[in-house]
């Protein structure tokens, strides 16, 4: 493989610790079922894979683009970021479907990810507290180890780690977003 | 629709002077780079161009260049070539804009408010008139201790019959930012890399230094010596008028 095609896997967790006023969910449509016309301003908190480091947050906006009530759940267009504290952020845009897994397209990135693309996938394991993600990253340079980990396998009853949750230094990356 | 537009009166915010999150210019990486690794320095072909590393798409030769230069030294692979282009945006009050919608419908600027906006853009000569800008800003939080504000903001940048970018990442109304370009048309097709948003006077004067890598030679029109940023600058009167000399073909308005 040419080095210009790596991709380097990255894993995130993302939790919705209920402290940060989000999602927002704006009833635009103005009518009683989720429906074209509602925006879902949101933001999250994220740690490492591994869940023994807090990284940052999410933040960005869902755009309800229809309600599935055979798949009891919905289609959204999500377009947000992940910040990564001193190492900058990579921005996605793409469907986020309550009821099953997607990939997202990675339209770039700031700081280490600046140049970035590829895709990642978002699994939804608790809907909507709890999601991991799979960062399939390319053309950028070799990512830090401390983002790196061999990573927690995702299942319902996963919590960061105290200290991660604490923000304690050594459990959390350098000026991590917050 | 003026109703709906309301120019909050925003008390002016005491910018730090110049100061910025420190990206990866400050990193220094634990792991020795394997030979295939991209390199971290600066290896550019613009002489202020420190904020950044480049990333290297190899070619095959590259490849086996490398390889042989293994022992030699760190390896230098080709660099990507990187244009720095130079925008103001200016918000002259007279485009409806910011629409604040307070959305979250709390007193305080919370997750919920949508800002839409559009503001004119200047060579970062300050004498063309280039276009607009346009998007959205999604207020993120209320951050007291800097008294100010994280937004996500998604917009895009208009030049005229050159084309536009788009781009995606934070704006924070206390300190300078990165948002990454997330692509662009006309003899912006193809552009990927990073921009540092640099706030001058909030939220009336913005200056932009964008990182682009992908595309082909940026034309001299857009590459003028670029006016330091301070908050007195102020577009030269043809530009403001949008004369034929003070402005590009078709810019965007």
């Amino acid at each position: 493989m040419a080095a210009s095609d790596k991709v380097q896997e990255l894993h995130v967790y993302e939790m919705n610790e209920r402290d940060r006023g989000s999602p927002a969910y704006l009833r635009l449509s103005q009518k009683p079922v989720n429906s074209l016309g509602d925006i879902v301003p949101f933001s999250n908190k994220i740690y490492r894979g591994d869940l023994e480091k807090r990284i940052g947050i999410t933040a960005g906006m869902c755009i309800l683009i229809e309600h599935k009530p055979e798949l009891k759940g919905d289609r959204y267009e999500a377009i947000f970021s992940f910040y990564f504290g001193d190492y900058g952020h990579i921005a996605v845009q793409g469907p986020y479907l309550t009821y099953q897994d997607s990939y997202l397209a990675i339209t770039g990135g700031s700081g280490i990810f600046e140049g970035v693309s590829g895709q990642v996938k978002l699994h939804q394991i608790v809907f909507p507290f709890k999601i991991f993600y799979t960062f399939y990253l390319k053309g950028i340079g070799e990512l830090p180890e401390e983002l790196l980990c061999k990573p927690v396998d995702p299942h319902p009853a996963v919590e960061a780690a105290p200290a991660a949750k604490a923000c304690e230094p050594h459990a959390a990356i350098a000026n991590f977003t917050n | 629709m003026a109703s709906t537009t309301s120019l909050k009166p925003i008390p002016s915010i005491n910018l730090p002077s110049q100061s910025h999150r420190a990206l990866a210019s400050n990193f220094s990486y634990s792991k020795p780079f394997p030979f295939h690794g991209l390199n971290l320095s600066s290896v550019t072909e613009t002489s202020s161009f420190t904020s950044s590393r480049s990333s290297n798409p190899f070619t095959t030769t590259a490849f086996f260049f490398n390889k042989f230069k293994q022992e030699a030294a760190p390896h230098t692979p080709k660099p990507t070539k990187v244009q720095e282009l130079h925008v103001y945006e200016m918000n002259e009050r007279d485009r409806s804009s910011p629409a604040v919608l307070k959305l979250s419908q709390k007193p305080v600027n919370s997750l919920g408010d949508l800002v839409p906006f559009t503001n004119k853009l200047y060579s970062g000569d300050l004498q063309k008139r280039v276009g607009i800008t346009a998007g959205l800003c999604v207020l993120i939080q209320h951050v007291p201790e800097k008294k100010g504000d994280r937004y996500e903001a998604i917009y895009s940048f208009y030049f005229g019959d050159y084309g536009h970018l788009s781009v995606q990442g934070p704006y924070l109304t206390y300190e300078d930012s990165y948002l990454a370009v997330t692509g662009g048309s006309g003899i912006f097709e193809g552009a990927y890399g990073q921009v540092k948003l640099h706030q001058i006077v909030f939220p009336m004067k913005l200056y932009y230094t964008f990182y682009l890598k992908g595309i082909g030679d940026l034309p001299a029109e857009l590459l003028g010596k670029p006016v330091p940023p301070s908050p007195a600058v102020e577009p030269s009167a043809a530009a403001k008028a949008t004369e034929p000399h003070g402005s590009i073909p078709n810019f965007t308005n």
